[in-house]
């Protein structure tokens, strides 16, 4: 029953989603936690029209570029849906830019006409306006704001749409037919981990593949919750992708998230490490504070659960394959396997059905999967919930390929990796140094799975380049191939593996290479550590920043109130000393060179838009610049 | 086929005892007087659930019975535990195979009520003939179905799940962690309870006739079958098809248990009795499953459709009606009250 709608653009994939799913709830907002405004496909669309034809009438030219500041509601789609059937591309930001940014992306976009979400935005708009001579027009989004003087709201313009369109006005129409393929859908400006901003276009082509290839069986039935960022093409790229097959999307927030999920029941979500690391957290403590009887109960599960899944991800040859496996081995494993199977599943069957569905229950119940993109999942984290059987599906991809390039597909579930390539995907794996083609490489061994390398992607995703930069275009997108500067390999069973980032490798003094994002993985299983940073470029060793974490140390006791009052404490000194010796260790698997010699705390912690990304990302070069008298004091003492 | 030694020890007999207890006093601690508030509410699937649990199913003990040319204690036996009411077990079988956990609480309310009269009633009337052959065979004493001692079993049977009602009453939190254990606890003991028969009684199991188990076997199934077409045929909807289904073939073993042990004390016919109740709560439990599987697999897209306007009711209020293109929805679900027939799509 899964149906998905083919498009040649997104005008007309709005287009066709109204005809097709027409009466369906499209967006809900959010009013209480029991009331949500549905908008159908159908109305969405005829406002759409509206507001489309009241931008022409303003002067918004096909391929223009329009500002779109603000984070997910309903007004932002419809606002983007206008765009889009306009024959235009919007720069879409959330409501926390900066004000250099605002500056700098107007100028550089060359924007002559703006939407801003809320009255704080339109404020700072206006301010800067004196500076931003091309733009012309400010349209407000919420409903509920005041405009200030020469400042529309989306509403006037829709009315002055609506009057036009019923004197037969059918500009629309001519630029929606008038949308080539390699024209731009959107042009987003990514604050990534390194450098100033950057303009990636990307194409209606680029966004319409991502909507055929993307995995899922999905259908009108299905429940989107939406919490990330939608400026971000991650989020975007699943609102549309949701569009295609006509479920509904449910505006939630982070404060929300738990009363939404288990109001909403979710069946399909994007998704952040980050928020399955909460999830997660919440799930282990509601346990903690349970009935002793039902402690128990759930610590059976759970293990029973953990050898079936293996069992079952062996058997189906699903299991990690960095390495290939001999057939000997194989010979001796997999009747072993069997027969684990077969014993645990009545117990698995019982325990499954009393105890972990009340867990998933937690997370609405009807959760099929979620893809989580945007960062690394933790290792740990990932396991616990395809163990507790809410699959979660990581995937990898960038901006810069619209975004996802492979994501696990449920058919081929592989934890510890990205998956398989998308569809019309090809990826490559290259030698940094030599530039030589590792995999696919027929004269290497196993066709060169698991070697390492850095990964570059030919594909529809690919986007057109950066905008006004030719220069870095050519050097990122080579041949038609997109050099991600990840660090990667393919797995045995043709999974790709996400090893580090290329641009974040440490190089010690002695010349061997660190990545930082693997022992910072294993740092952050430690409940006492909320942040970390690898440090040791062209040191004799690697050290470690640390932001500990005040409500874990509360809980054991610590009368604090912030993280400056936990660095200069011996205990705390102690407790994070034994946490590093006990997850950085050669029993987990790290190389001496790979161990954390010595470590500093800071004293704040971490936040948003500062040294994380949106995405909870950490900037190393942000981190580094504010923490260097820190980072040299660790390295003095040695 | 003839116990020679006997089946249960006094452990076993106690253990059982305790199930008996536990499993009832976890049913009732998942109760509350709103369940039975709501077999009001939907009467016409309560009613097709009775007619389905004390109509059919007695029928096909009977049936089974006189086909398959049963002892007459195994012939009683299976009669009835194919008069027995529905137990809790049903209720997440139900939850599992996406049918209607609503409708399945409410038909194992009424029924654990309404057995206190049909269970004797149906006895009398389904297992005279065997009660005479019994009685010819076993010259020595005098064999009637012990009306009183199954009534006051019954009774006795309640207790524990008015005691949990209270629990559920006074303190939910607790209520819940009984409800888990009874769970746990009624799985350990009837695994006890086989590897004990295995291991001491291994002969038995070669010895059974084949026709005991496929008569054990076959309840089940048999009831599975037949209440999925019968509320078929009477016009139910898939989500409540699969529930009385599981209804119907899934009984209260622990209350087969409890009369077998309190009614009818003649050594020889409670072994032969016992025996058959216990293979039956093994493959009642067995069959569930892969059924439930099944169940779970087929009614994917009409459950999915019921939670997404269950859940459009939810969020944007009573009145809102989901509305599907009409190429979308298989025919029969056209008909379904919850596509746009009825102001509230609640089924």
């Amino acid at each position: 029953m899964a149906y998905r709608i083919q498009a040649e653009n997104l005008a007309a994939l709005f287009q066709k989603s109204a005809e097709k799913y027409n009466d369906l709830p499209a967006f809900a907002t959010r009013e209480s936690a029991l009331q949500w405004t549905p908008i159908t496909y159908k109305e969405l669309y005829a406002q759409g029209l509206e507001v489309a034809t009241g931008l022409i009438a303003m002067g918004v030219q096909a391929r223009d570029h329009i500002g779109h500041f603000g984070d997910n509601r309903l007004e932002w789609i419809l606002a983007d849906c206008a765009v889009q059937l306009s024959g235009a591309a919007d720069v879409p930001r959330g409501r926390d830019v900066t004000d250099a940014e605002l500056e700098y992306i107007i100028e550089h976009a060359e924007i002559k006409f703006a939407f801003v979400e809320t009255e704080e935005l339109q404020n700072r708009l206006l301010d800067l306006k004196s500076k931003l001579p091309l733009l012309q027009q400010i349209v407000l989004l919420d409903p509920k704001a005041n405009a200030k003087e020469g400042v529309k709201t989306l509403l006037e313009v829709k009315e002055m749409g609506a009057k036009l369109r019923k004197q037969n006005d059918r500009r629309v129409e001519e630029r929606m037919a008038g949308i080539k393929p390699d024209d731009l859908f959107t042009l987003i400006y990514t604050s990534g981990t390194t450098g100033k901003p950057k303009g990636v276009m990307l194409t209606h082509a680029n966004m319409v593949s991502q909507v055929k290839n993307l995995p899922g069986k999905h259908n009108m039935n299905d429940r989107i919750l939406s919490v990330l960022p939608i400026w971000h093409v991650f989020e975007r790229v699943v609102e549309m992708y949701t569009i295609g097959f006509g479920g509904c999307t449910f505006y939630s927030s982070i404060q929300n998230l738990g009363d939404d999920m288990r109001n909403i029941e979710p069946t399909f979500m994007a998704s952040a490490p980050r928020l399955w690391e909460k999830l997660h957290e919440r799930i282990i403590q509601n346990i903690k504070s349970s009935h002793p009887v039902r402690q128990i109960l759930f610590h059976i599960a759970y293990f029973l659960s953990r050898h079936y899944t293996a069992s079952v991800y062996y058997i189906n040859n699903k299991n990690l394959k960095t390495q290939p496996e001999h057939w000997l081995k194989k010979v001796f494993l997999l009747p072993f396997h069997i027969l684990r199977f077969v014993l645990i599943i009545p117990w698995y069957g019982f325990f499954n059905a009393a105890v972990l569905e009340r867990i998933r229950l937690g997370a609405g119940g009807s959760l099929g999967a979620t893809i989580s993109g945007g960062g690394a999942l933790p290792i740990h984290i990932d396991r616990f919930f395809n163990n507790v059987g809410i699959p979660v599906l990581e995937g990898y991809g960038m901006t810069e390929s619209s975004p996802v390039i492979s994501v696990r597909a449920f058919e081929n579930l592989v934890v510890g990796t990205v998956g398989p390539a998308l569809p019309e995907t090809e990826i490559q794996i290259v030698d940094i140094e030599t530039g030589d083609v590792l995999f696919p490489n027929i004269k290497k061994a196993h066709n060169g799975r698991g070697v390492r390398g850095e990964i570059w992607v030919k594909g529809p995703q690919v986007m057109k380049g950066y905008f006004k930069d030719a220069e870095l275009t050519n050097k990122t997108i080579v041949d038609g191939w997109l050099r991600t500067g990840d660090l990667g390999m393919m797995t045995h069973n043709d999974c790709l593996k996400i090893l580090g980032r290329s641009k974040s490798t440490i190089v010690l003094l002695s010349g061997e290479n660190v990545e930082p994002e693997p022992i910072e993985m294993s740092l952050q299983q430690s409940e006492y550590i909320e942040h970390c940073m690898v440090v040791g470029q062209d040191k004799k060793f690697i050290g470690v920043i640390i932001v500990p974490s005040v409500l874990k140390f509360r809980q054991e006791g610590f009368k604090v109130k912030t993280v400056a009052e936990l660095v200069d404490n011996n205990d705390v000194q102690k407790i994070i000393r034994a946490e590093i010796k006990r997850l950085n260790s050669s029993q987990n698997g790290f190389r001496h060179f790979e161990q954390v010699k010595d470590f500093r705390m800071l004293n704040e912690s971490f936040e948003v838009g500062n040294e994380l990304t949106n995405l909870f990302k950490i900037k190393r070069h942000i981190v580094e610049k504010k923490y260097n008298d820190v980072i040299n004091d660790l390295f003095k003492t040695a | 086929m003839v116990f020679t030694t006997e089946l249960l020890i006094d452990i076993d007999k106690a253990l059982l005892a305790v199930m008996i207890f536990v499993i009832m006093f976890g049913m009732g601690s998942s109760l509350t007087i709103n369940d039975f508030k709501a077999i009001a509410k939907s009467p016409r699937g309560v009613l097709i659930g009775f007619l389905s649990q004390f109509g059919l199913m007695p029928l096909i003990a009977f049936g089974l019975s006189t086909v398959l040319n049963l002892d007459p204690a195994f012939a009683i036996a299976l009669i009835l535990i194919g008069c027995l009411p529905g137990g809790t077990t049903s209720n997440m079988f139900t939850y599992f195979s996406r049918g209607s956990v609503a409708l399945s609480i409410s038909m194992t309310t009424a029924s654990t009520i309404l057995a206190l009269f049909m269970m004797p009633l149906l006895l009398k009337l389904y297992t005279a003939g065997f009660a005479e052959s019994l009685q010819a065979m076993n010259k020595t004493s005098e064999f009637v179905i012990p009306t009183k001692d199954i009534i006051s079993s019954l009774v006795l049977v309640l207790v524990p799940v008015v005691l949990g009602m209270i629990l559920r009453k006074k303190s939910p939190d607790w209520a819940k962690t009984a409800e888990d254990t009874a769970g746990f606890v009624g799985m350990i003991v009837i695994l006890y309870l086989i590897f004990t028969a295995f291991f001491r009684h291994g002969k038995y199991f070669l010895e059974t006739p084949i026709t005991v188990y496929i008569a054990a076997i076959g309840l089940g199934l048999a009831g599975f079958l037949f209440g999925y077409y019968l509320s078929k045929a009477l016009g139910m909807f898939p989500l409540h098809q699969r529930a009385i289904s599981l209804e119907t073939g899934i009984q209260n073993g622990p209350v087969a248990f409890a009369v077998i042990l309190l009614s009818f004390k003649e050594p020889f016919i409670q072994n032969q009795m016992i025996w058959l109740a216990i293979l039956y709560s093994t493959f009642i439990v067995i069959s569930s499953s892969f059924i439930t599987l099944y169940f779970r697999k087929k009614g994917r897209f009409d459950w999915d459709i019921y939670k997404n306007t269950v859940i459009h009711n939810r969020l944007f209020g009573d009145n809102y009606v989901t509305q599907y293109p009409c190429s979308f929805l298989p025919k029969p679900l056209q008909k379904d009250p919850s596509q746009g027939a009825n102001k509230s799509q609640k089924r």
